[in-house]
């Protein structure tokens, strides 16, 4: 009985079989389904669509009652063809040897642009190169030549004046905008449709992405900064010397900057002549090496005691004493005792003192509140004008223009040129953040090698170009 | 299960970055491609706040984008142009090598182009938005309307630049909308205002041509920008012709069309068409009529009504409306050596009629033996040939007298006078609680007279005291007389009641008795008494101010005693300079009497 039982549940279909492998995956995997879905589908492919077809293929309206008398089939007479006539009708025909070839699906032809096979007549035939002949003597094809070029000119024409149209400007771009060109479809455009549902059926390729915002510097920081009034061509006195010594603080700024720089980085190592720099290179070389015996560097005989003395005697390891020690730690304890009194008879008096702590402390938090906010309001100040780092190259600095007195005519006939606007656009688009700043690297033009090859005849000409190369040089 | 654990920089400052090279690398295109399309595009790249953890870890300052700018650009249309014109500098560079050149030829004149009035529409939704923009595009597109065609930039551009800021001329002009001039050294300064919109830009003296350093600045990064620049200056332009009823593209003269390119070779020529170009008046829509004048201010309740504010407003609309008309009907003739372009452009802005030496120059409109030219302009010392009937004044008169929105007196700018110093226009308004000298203030204000009256001339202060004695004694004697007149036409006027008078006593009285019983009394006016009226005020104010909420009535005292402050040395600061004026004058005085005293001993 348990044999029998046994055997059933093996027999029995496993719930969880696995389709590890390719094997075990097509021995356990019902695909008929999906194999007649495909049928049909290629059938579909092949004799059209069920849904697709029109009722009048699907459907035949009955007529025929079944009380009413069959009507007898009224059959077309036809008339016995010649044979001639019936030729004649196959001649439009596909012949039956063809119909193999072709296609029976209704599936479209993937690939419409086939290579198109040369017809009859592509070829110029006898008979076209006498009609040819003919015309080239009558003046027709020369007529036609003329209107071609005519036509190629008109079309090059045409071609420029639409890439002029880009500098005619024809159009206001800021006028209401239509909502086809928002994307809205065009069957949405109406005005019973809500304004939700035309922008929900924008397709996703024309949907306008909101512009992040530009970086902060770019907003708050102005295109053309205002002149100062020093600047101008004819100045007044008082503005005028403003700037120069706008000019001349900012040069000693940088000269500071410069001292510094130089008192960190080169005069932090001092300096040695060449001569020195190779004495003292000789001395540390020759460590060790015997010396030339010198009397005046002798030291002077000291007076001994005949008593060997060494140079480096060795160090004693002398014990302390039971005394000494007692005597160190009592001191110790001592200190440590009187450090204790001292912080408890502080802890009492520090009770009467708490008034002036408070005091203290509230003294202390107001100078450092005071110092947080003069410190942000410093930070704020100079985010402000602060240069963006953009790239490891830092945008220059703003400099106060300097106007040469000596320039300062008084009179715009004499005016001359100092600055370089470009540059200053340049250098301002850079300031807001706009551009990277960078250094505008010079591409150096390779120098090409000349030599003669191996075995190659050389003439005098050849010669003379490569002396005139050379003489260029 | 363990969740998935997070990846380090998948979230935060870390993901929200992203390097240039990332970027390249994302939108497939080359670093030249990407340089372009960021600038068409208005992508900038930005400052992360944390650069450590922006760069995920690694050093050095990279150039960062924002990820969502980086997909920003992933949707631009262009991209896929980018990617065509790729493939045609291919063709062309090997049609090039293989010797092809027709075929090249070919490709050149095929070669696509990129329509990006669509990017100018998206960075700048209403044009508004694009004016607020224009400072930097009209300084860059003045600059390089003086540039000849250069190595880096496309041989249209310099050209339709040219077109395009006299066409922006022509529309400030129309709409009279310029409203200050600095003359720098680095160029003229304008601003203009156009729908509310403060536009400033610098155009360059102009000076012939000069090559600039190579390594200073990237022309192909500047033209770049240029080449968006002239898209927005372009369809900028189309609606200000258009608001302002002209018809857009204005036929100018011959020199700033594209055909007539080859023609013009010369520079000179070149600036003198120009000029013309700009003194000639455009067409108008058919049917439309002039700009009609902006009416007066309406005043509307808000709650911001502050009466001060509203008549400063007032005032500086009449004001702006005295500037717009200020050379209105005025001729003007400018001589050959001064800059025209400038003073054209300025003085057709305010209305005046401008003309030059027709031998010279092309496009004069009249004549230098014209009569009714009232100023001749002027920058030389002299002139062998001067009419009566005009002044001849040199240039800085008009950009003062622009600046000073009146029609300046000409006395300090007349031919060869030493100039007053040319005062920049852009000073902060605000920050005029400050101590000025009398003579900067005179200098600024034309209406400005130092109080204490005394002859400031030299020659004036050098008369000797008994011929002021004298003219004071004259002044009283006038005086005199004139009280004198006063009085006796007060007296002329009874008089006569009095002839009337005698003519019937009696008759008079009844009429007086009459009409005292049918008199009525006239009303009295309710006389408001000034000093009681200031009272109120001040207590009204002082109300208002303790009603400054809590939370800005430290910021309003700082402001108040910051205020006080300032008055306090301002006038301190005058009366220093008052006591020092008096006693200069008093030493003065001692000099003259002992030098007098000495003269007479002698």
């Amino acid at each position: 009985m348990t044999v029998k039982t046994a055997k059933t549940t093996a027999t029995k279909k496993r719930k969880r079989v696995s389709k590890k492998s390719k094997a075990s995956w097509r021995k356990h995997c019902d695909i008929n389904d999906v194999e007649e879905f495909l049928e049909d589908q290629r059938l579909e492919e092949r004799l059209g669509k069920f849904d697709e077809k029109p009722d009048e293929e699907l459907f035949i309206v009955d007529t025929t009652g079944g009380d009413v008398d069959e009507k007898p089939e009224v059959k077309p007479d036809l008339k016995a063809k010649s044979f001639k006539e019936r030729k004649r009708a196959q001649l439009a025909e596909t012949p039956k040897c063809f119909e193999v070839l072709l296609p029976t699906s209704k599936v479209q032809d993937p690939n419409k642009k086939r290579n198109t096979v040369k017809q009859v007549g592509s070829k110029p035939s006898d008979l076209s190169k006498l009609t040819e002949k003919r015309q080239l003597s009558k003046g027709v094809l020369s007529r036609k030549l003329e209107q071609t070029k005519v036509n190629r000119k008109l079309a090059i024409q045409k071609k420029k004046k639409s890439k002029t149209v880009r500098q005619s400007f024809d159009k206001n771009i800021w006028d209401a905008p239509t909502l086809e060109s928002k994307g809205i479809p065009e069957t949405l455009c109406n005005e019973f449709v809500s304004t939700e549902a035309q922008l929900h059926n924008v397709p996703t390729t024309k949907r306008i992405r909101a512009k992040p915002q530009l970086p902060k510097t770019l907003l708050t920081r102005a295109a053309i900064e205002v002149p100062h009034p020093g600047v101008s061509y004819n100045p007044s006195y008082q503005e005028h010397q403003a700037l120069l010594s706008e000019v001349v603080q900012h040069e000693q700024k940088m000269m500071k900057r410069q001292a510094h720089l130089n008192r960190v980085t080169t005069n932090m190592f001092s300096k040695v002549t060449q001569g020195e720099k190779e004495k003292q290179w000789q001395e540390e070389m020759s460590v060790g090496l015997p010396q030339p015996h010198n009397p005046s560097n002798d030291p002077d005989p000291e007076p001994s005691d005949n008593e060997y003395k060494a140079v480096n005697p060795p160090v004693k390891n002398k014990k302390k004493d039971h005394k000494a020690r007692r005597k160190q730690r009592e001191q110790l304890e001592e200190k440590e005792r009187l450090k204790r009194a001292k912080i408890e008879k502080k802890k009492i008096t520090d009770l009467y003192r708490l008034r002036k702590i408070q005091e203290s402390l509230k003294k202390q938090e107001s100078r450092q509140c005071e110092r947080s906010t003069r410190l942000a309001s410093k930070r704020e100040e100079k985010a402000a004008t602060a240069l963006p780092a953009l790239n490891k190259h830092r945008p220059p600095e703003k400099e106060p223009e300097f106007v040469d007195p000596a320039i300062l005519t008084g009179d715009l006939r004499n005016l001359t040129n100092t600055s370089n606007l470009l540059r200053d656009r340049f250098e301002s688009l850079q300031r807001r953040g706009a551009l990277a700043a960078s250094k505008v690297m010079m591409k150096k033009k390779r120098k090409l090698k000349s030599y003669f090859k191996p075995g190659h005849k050389v003439t005098e000409q050849d010669i003379k170009k490569y002396i005139q190369k050379l003489d260029k040089k | 299960m363990v969740s998935k654990r997070k990846k380090k920089y998948s979230t935060g400052e870390g993901a929200q970055f992203m390097t240039r090279k990332a970027a390249l690398k994302k939108l497939q295109l080359s670093l030249k491609d990407f340089r372009r399309i960021c600038i068409l595009k208005g992508i900038y790249p930005r400052e992360p706040r944390n650069r450590k953890r922006a760069q995920k870890g690694a050093g050095g300052i990279k150039t960062l984008y924002h990820t969502k700018d980086i997909k920003f650009l992933l949707h631009e249309p262009i991209i896929w142009k980018l990617r065509e014109l790729k493939v045609f500098q291919q063709k062309i560079r090997k049609a090039r090598a293989m010797r092809e050149y027709g075929k090249m030829r070919k490709y050149f004149s095929d070669y696509p182009e990129i329509n990006i009035d669509h990017i100018v529409k998206e960075r700048y939704p209403t044009f508004v938005d694009a004016l607020r923009d224009l400072d930097d595009c009209l300084t860059l597109c003045f600059l390089f309307s003086t540039f000849p065609s250069l190595k880096r930039v496309p041989r249209d551009q310099s050209l339709l630049c040219r077109r395009l800021t006299v066409e922006f001329m022509h529309a400030i002009i129309a709409a009279k909308a310029l409203r200050k001039v600095f003359v720098s050294v680095k160029g003229y300064y304008y601003q203009a205002e156009i729908e509310g919109q403060t536009i400033t830009w610098i155009v360059p003296h102009h000076f012939s041509f000069k090559p600039q350093n190579k390594d200073e600045v990237d022309f192909k990064i500047m033209s770049t920008f240029v080449e968006f620049y002239i898209m927005v200056l372009g369809f900028v332009n189309f609606k200000l012709f258009h608001s302002l009823n002209l018809v857009y593209p204005p036929k100018l003269t011959a020199g700033l069309n594209s055909d007539a390119e080859k023609d013009l070779v010369d520079e000179k020529a070149y600036v003198a068409e120009r000029v013309a170009a700009m003194n000639m008046s455009i067409a108008r829509v058919a049917g439309s009529n002039e700009a009609e004048e902006l009416p007066d201010i309406d005043v509307f309740n808000t709650e911001d009504n502050d009466p001060e504010k509203m008549e400063e407003a007032k005032k500086e609309a009449e004001k702006i409306k005295v500037l717009k008309t200020m050379f209105k009907g005025l001729k003007f003739f400018i001589n050959r050596e001064v800059p025209r372009e400038p003073l054209v452009f300025i003085i057709r802005c305010f209305g005046g009629e401008v003309s030059w030496d027709r031998d010279h120059f092309v496009g004069a409109t009249f004549d230098e033996s014209d009569e009714s030219i009232a100023y001749q302009i002027v920058d030389r010392p002299s002139m062998d040939k001067q009419y009566l009937s005009r002044y001849y004044v040199q240039p800085q008169w008009v950009f003062d007298s622009v600046n000073a929105r009146t029609l300046l007196p000409i006395n300090k700018y007349l031919m060869g006078a030493v100039l007053p110093p040319h005062l920049s226009p852009f000073i902060d308004k605000t920050k005029d609680q400050v101590y000025m000298p009398p003579e900067q203030r005179a200098l600024n204000d034309p209406n400005f007279k130092p109080l204490d009256d005394e002859p400031s001339d030299e020659e004036i202060e050098e008369a000797s005291d008994e011929e002021k004695e004298e003219q004071s004694e004259q002044e009283d004697g006038e005086e005199a007389l004139a009280r004198q007149y006063k009085q006796e036409m007060e007296q002329d006027s009874p008089s006569e009641d009095d002839d009337d008078d005698d003519q019937d006593p009696d008759k008079k009285k009844a009429a007086k008795e009459k009409k005292k019983a049918m008199a009525v009394t006239t009303g009295v006016p309710v006389k408001e008494h000034p000093y009681k009226k200031e009272i109120e005020d001040k207590q009204a104010f002082r109300l208002r101010e303790k009603l400054v909420p809590k939370k800005h009535r430290n910021l309003y005292k700082s402001m108040k005693a910051g205020q006080e402050k300032r008055k306090k040395e301002i006038w301190l600061l005058r009366k220093k300079r008052r006591l020092h004026d008096e006693k200069v004058s008093e030493e003065k005085k001692a000099v003259k009497r002992k030098q007098k005293m000495q003269a007479l001993e002698a």
